[in-house]
């Protein structure tokens, strides 16, 4: 280093900035970009008025996303955000009066609110090991019931001089309060940085193990993280409750996906350790902006999640286009194989060890150490499997129990079990394409989409029609694969983060279901369709024998076959899984393709299911499958899980839904008790390290 | 189909490009008012119609509005944004599917300061300044509350379906239904599954509640999107005699309330089998009279702040097939569409006198009568 000449070092220096701020530089040309093109567009440029209200619309969900960023860089993540936006709102707007110290008071409530959901968070997540995942999306039906108890429907009022304070001008015509807000947020991030903590939270973010190593108090920093989130989710909901002078339980639960879109457009990795604040702002302004793109090029309504994925991944993409990203590997390897083919006559055929060594790993396990008895010999050596499968069972015996002691005396066994696998089955088979996407150590968010198109398809395609039906379902089915091959191939080719891909392909296809449909499906379910999952056979609905083919192929498949095994050792380590010659990009495409296929398959049972097609059939399919996978033992970070524990997940999941159902209790209690319930099940899945 | 998803998605950048030329060509001609339609969600049937409806008032009233319709998504702070760059590109009127009750009230009064005539429909706005176009959710609820009493005669087990909960619509409904049910001492309501105005959903929550229950032990279902998907799992459960039920506007609903033979199904149960219900929908013309109300106040008429939507009960009495559905015939008294022409799940809540230019074809295409 000493030799090079310091005319050249500058340079360098400035290169070495670049890189370790690309993040943060592609955020703000994004947002850069975004605005001149507005500009270029509007009659009037870019006004005074065009920023205040921008900002005043950003603020929320600018904050709330510094929130969310923080946890993402530790290496974490939070699906209770939205929830605590609400819960602050209501929370202030219910109670708040026009007294400066009510005013300060309710604030500094809402705040601890947050505070104490993010302890609640950080409590079960550090110190009782289980997975953000589950802990956060349990944390997020009882914020949202606890919601609903305070603030039934919209409605409250907050006095006009709290909105004036926070949201009204700083500087008259020059600076907005909003603007003030986001500065201030940005500063405490700073401030926060330039402490050992912000060391240590990209530390712990980047490597646990290592960090701990190092002496970094790896456990306090993520338990202040989600506490620290939490304040700033509820300083989004103080800001939403001043903007909008009044309280919403609705308003806050949809802004989740939005926030992960701000965090991602302000280069924030998923994988923890990299990223910023300060991006994050400026992708909270640019998704704001993204509706003026929209409404100044006048881009039709059904079009318009489409071209907003579209959006998403050009930016995540521009900024991933570098010299570094995998597509210049495939790039190379190609040339490789055309050199090789070229030079030899024929493509080599590599890796062919494979198989073997997986008959010898076989063979060696069937030794003499284990114990001689057949049920003790198989217990011990499945004993880990074991350890993760049967909490989900367990939880589900008792709630069977709790349901029998119940409603025993008015129901039969057998209307009872035919309507849990029935409803099971649905989570069943996408818990098989979400569990597996988990393994590989990803996430497929674009379910609710697939499963729409494809019903939208089918009915299109076989309406009422027996014989049309028979080319169209393996056709819906095989569409949806390459819906979830294209998820993959963006992963794979591109670097994009699983979550941010599937994310945006969700919007793209919900677009082209809108377009095909032209807003309403046509068509019927074709009758033989609508017979598998409402008609009768041997006195159960026909699905639940098909249920139990799929039960047995599906555990195959995930425990007993060569891409089972590929799928366990992507997700573990993509790395040590290359170099054991494991084909590490087709697994993760096939991964995504089965994930597709599976979400087309539930498009076409719920099809059935209901009669016909709708266009917000898939939605609130999502989250419980992310939940059963979870609660089926699923490794969030990648590497494990086995279809019985999934299958497990769907039953208990189904048999507590069902008995809140049955009891007659408010809406927000059932939502407080389902997130309680998912708590219980889940401890027992406790990690061995956090 | 993914190919020709493809090629639309293409065609978007020439379209993109187009949007250019058309802005312009839009300037010049003037002495147009400028008009917006602020969605909040497109994703159901409801919302489509809706669209459709308002796209025909506009049609029908070309020579003095130029109508652009955008989608914010469910997002409070997107609908916000997008109201202001619609003040900003110089609306003369928005019309608005509000998100929020009362999250959007800023931004409505920041656009009624810059003289821009806000409309909100189905949904109301609590801001003063707004005009509303809404249904009744209270009288809606209470007349078909009233309905499935008396057709349980007063007494019974009752399924009562509840929609998207936190919202004022569901919450309004659900506590009228709730006081019309108290006052019959012998209906029991023994299970509130959650429909959440889908019937996907409505379907599963039926489900559910009926894993632990008989449907020969059920007199009366209510609630937003029951009626097909109750019916429905009556017959396939094997009972003999339907159980009344109120109070989706589905065509479905309707079709399964025709007499037997009345007309030819369309697979399924979506056939005429004499189903005991009663029909009443928050009414998706709401936009298109909003849009036209809102000409009104652009030349300077004068217009009610609140404009409530007619309500039709329809019952197994007054139900009656429409041939084209034309405005006239509407206003016969027809108020069901033949099942060969749209989906089980398509609204046939459509006439309205106030609005002679909307009929059968606008809800399905856009066109108007």
């Amino acid at each position: 280093m000493s030799a090079v000449p310091s005319a050249l070092r500058a340079p360098r220096v400035l290169q070495r900035m670049m890189k370790r701020n690309h993040g943060l530089l592609v955020a703000v040309a994004t947002f850069v970009a975004v605005v001149l093109l507005l500009s270029l567009k509007l009659p009037n440029g870019f006004s005074y008025y065009d920023l205040t209200s921008t900002a005043n619309s950003a603020t929320a969900l600018a904050l709330a996303a510094i929130g969310e960023t923080i946890v993402i860089i530790a290496g974490g993540l939070d699906l209770s955000a939205g929830a605590v936006i609400s819960l602050a709102n209501c929370l202030i707007a219910a109670h708040v009066t026009a007294t400066p110290a009510s005013m300060a008071l309710w604030t500094f409530l809402g705040l601890s609110a947050g505070a104490a959901v993010g302890a609640f968070n950080g409590f079960l997540i550090v110190f009782l090991r289980l997975q953000p995942v589950i802990v956060t999306l349990a944390t997020m039906f009882i914020v949202e019931g606890l919601t609903l108890l305070i603030l039934e429907q919209p409605g409250g009022a907050v006095p006009p001089d709290y909105s004036a304070a926070l949201t009204g001008d700083a500087i008259a015509g020059a600076l907005p309060m909003s603007a003030v807000f986001l500065a201030a947020a940005i500063a405490i991030w700073f401030l926060m940085r330039a402490t050992p903590f912000g060391t240590y939270l990209y530390a712990a973010g980047s490597d646990r193990e290592a960090a701990r190593a190092k002496g970094v108090p790896v456990r306090t920093v993520q338990f202040a993280v989600y506490v620290l989130a939490g304040v700033f989710y509820a300083a989004a909901g103080v800001f939403l409750t001043a903007q909008t002078g009044s309280g919403d339980p609705t308003v806050g639960p949809p802004m989740l996906l939005p926030i992960f879109v701000a965090v991602v457009l302000g280069g924030t990795s998923f994988a923890g350790g990299r990223g910023g604040c300060v991006g994050t702002v400026f992708g909270a302004l640019t998704l704001m902006l993204i509706v003026n793109l929209l409404l100044v090029f006048n881009v039709p309504t059904y079009y318009a999640s489409t071209v907003e994925g579209a959006l998403l991944i050009a930016a995540v993409l521009s900024g991933s286009l570098g010299r570094g990203a995998p597509v210049w590997n495939h790039v190379g390897a190609l040339r490789l194989k055309w050199a090789a083919w070229r030079d030899t006559g024929a493509p080599s055929a590599p890796r062919k060890a494979t198989s073997p060594k997986a008959t010898t790993a076989r063979a060696v396990r069937d030794d003499d150490t284990l114990p001689a008895g057949g049920l003790a010999r198989w217990v011990t050596r499945n004993a880990p499997t074991l350890r993760f499968v049967a909490p989900a069972y367990g939880a589900l015996l008792l709630i069977l129990v709790f349901t029998a002691l119940l409603f025993g005396a008015r129901t039969t066994p057998s209307t009872y079990f035919n309507s849990l696998l029935v409803l099971s089955s649905f989570m069943a088979v996408l818990a098989l394409g979400q569990g597996a996407v988990v393994i590989s150590g990803g996430l497929d968010l674009s379910m609710p989409a697939v499963i729409t198109f494809a019903g939208i398809l089918l009915t299109a395609w076989a309406d009422a029609s027996n014989s049309a039906a028979l080319w169209a379902v393996p056709a819906v089915v095989v569409v949806g694969g390459l819906i979830g091959a294209l998820n993959g191939l963006g992963i794979v080719l591109f670097g994009m983060f699983p979550l941010i891909m599937t994310l945006a392909m969700d919007g793209v296809i919900a677009g082209f279901s809108l377009v095909y449909s032209n807003g309403t499906p046509s068509g019927v379910a074709p009758p033989a369709i609508a017979w598998l999952m409402t008609g009768r056979l041997w006195g159960m609905t026909p699905v639940v024998f098909a249920f139990a083919l799929f039960v047995a192929a599906a555990t195959i498949l995930v425990s007993h076959t060569a891409y089972g095994r590929r799928l366990k050792a992507v997700g573990a380590s993509r790395t040590a899984a290359f170099f054991s010659g494991v084909p590490v990009d087709a697994t993760l495409v096939r991964t995504y393709a089965l994930s597709g296929g599976c979400s087309a398959i539930v498009g076409v049972m719920l099809v059935g299911f209901s009669g016909q097609a709708f266009n917000d059939m898939g939605e609130p399919y999502l989250l419980p499958a992310i939940a059963v996978v979870v609660i089926g033992g699923t490794l969030m970070t990648g590497g494990r899980g086995h279809f019985l524990g999934l299958l497990g997940g769907a039953l208990l999941l189904t048999a507590l839904t069902t008995v809140l159902t049955g009891l007659l209790l408010p809406v927000a209690m059932k939502s407080v008790i389902f997130g309680l319930v998912i708590v219980l099940a889940v401890l027992g899945l406790k990690e061995r390290s956090a | 189909m993914t190919m020709s998803g493809i090629m639309k998605s293409v065609g978007l950048a020439s379209l993109l490009a187009a949007g250019a030329l058309t802005a312009t060509a839009a300037d010049a001609a003037d002495k147009k008012y400028k008009v917006f339609l602020s969605m909040s969600y497109v994703g159901n049937d409801w919302q489509a119609e809706a669209q459709n409806m308002v796209t025909a008032m506009a049609k029908a009233n070309s020579d003095k509005v130029d109508l652009q319709i955008q989608v914010s998504g469910p997002v409070a702070q997107k609908q916000i944004q997008q109201i202001n760059a619609m003040v900003q590109a110089g609306a003369n009127a928005i019309i608005v599917y509000p998100i929020s009750p009362t999250a959007l009230n800023p931004a409505i009064k920041n656009a009624c300061d810059h003289g821009v005539v806000v409309f909100a429909y189905d949904s109301s706005v609590t801001e003063p300044c707004a005009y509303n176009v809404v249904t009744d959710q209270t009288k809606l609820a209470t007349l078909s509350a009233e309905w499935v009493a008396k057709a349980m005669n007063h007494k019974g087990n009752l399924i009562f379906v509840t929609g998207v909960p936190g919202t004022s619509v569901d919450t309004d409904r659900n506590k009228a239904a709730h006081a019309v049910f108290a006052k019959y001492p012998d209906i029991k309501i023994v299970a509130e599954p959650n429909g959440m105005w889908s019937q996907a959903v409505a379907r599963k929550g039926l489900t559910e509640a009926m894993a632990t229950r008989k449907w020969e032990d059920i007199q009366g279902v209510w609630g937003a999107t029951a009626c097909i998907q109750s019916w429905s799992l009556e017959i396939e459960s094997g009972l003999k005699t339907l159980i009344p039920c109120g109070a989706e506007g589905t065509n479905g609903m309707r079709v399964m309330m025709l007499p037997k033979g009345a007309a030819e199904g369309a697979g399924g149960t979506y056939v005429p089998m004499g189903a005991p219900g009663v029909s009443l929908e928050s009414h998706p013309g709401a936009g298109a009279l909003a849009l036209k109300l809102a000409l009104d106040v652009l030349e300077g008429k004068k217009v009610d702040k609140l404009t409530t939507m007619p309500l039709d009960v329809v019952t197994n009495d007054n139900i009656k097939l429409c041939k084209e559905g034309s405005f006239e015939e509407l206003k016969g008294g027809c108020n069901t569409f033949d099942p060969g022409l749209v989906p089980s799940g398509w609204f046939s809540v459509i006439y309205n006198p106030a609005t002679p230019e909307v009929g059968f074809k606008a809800a399905l295409v856009g066109q108007p009568d």
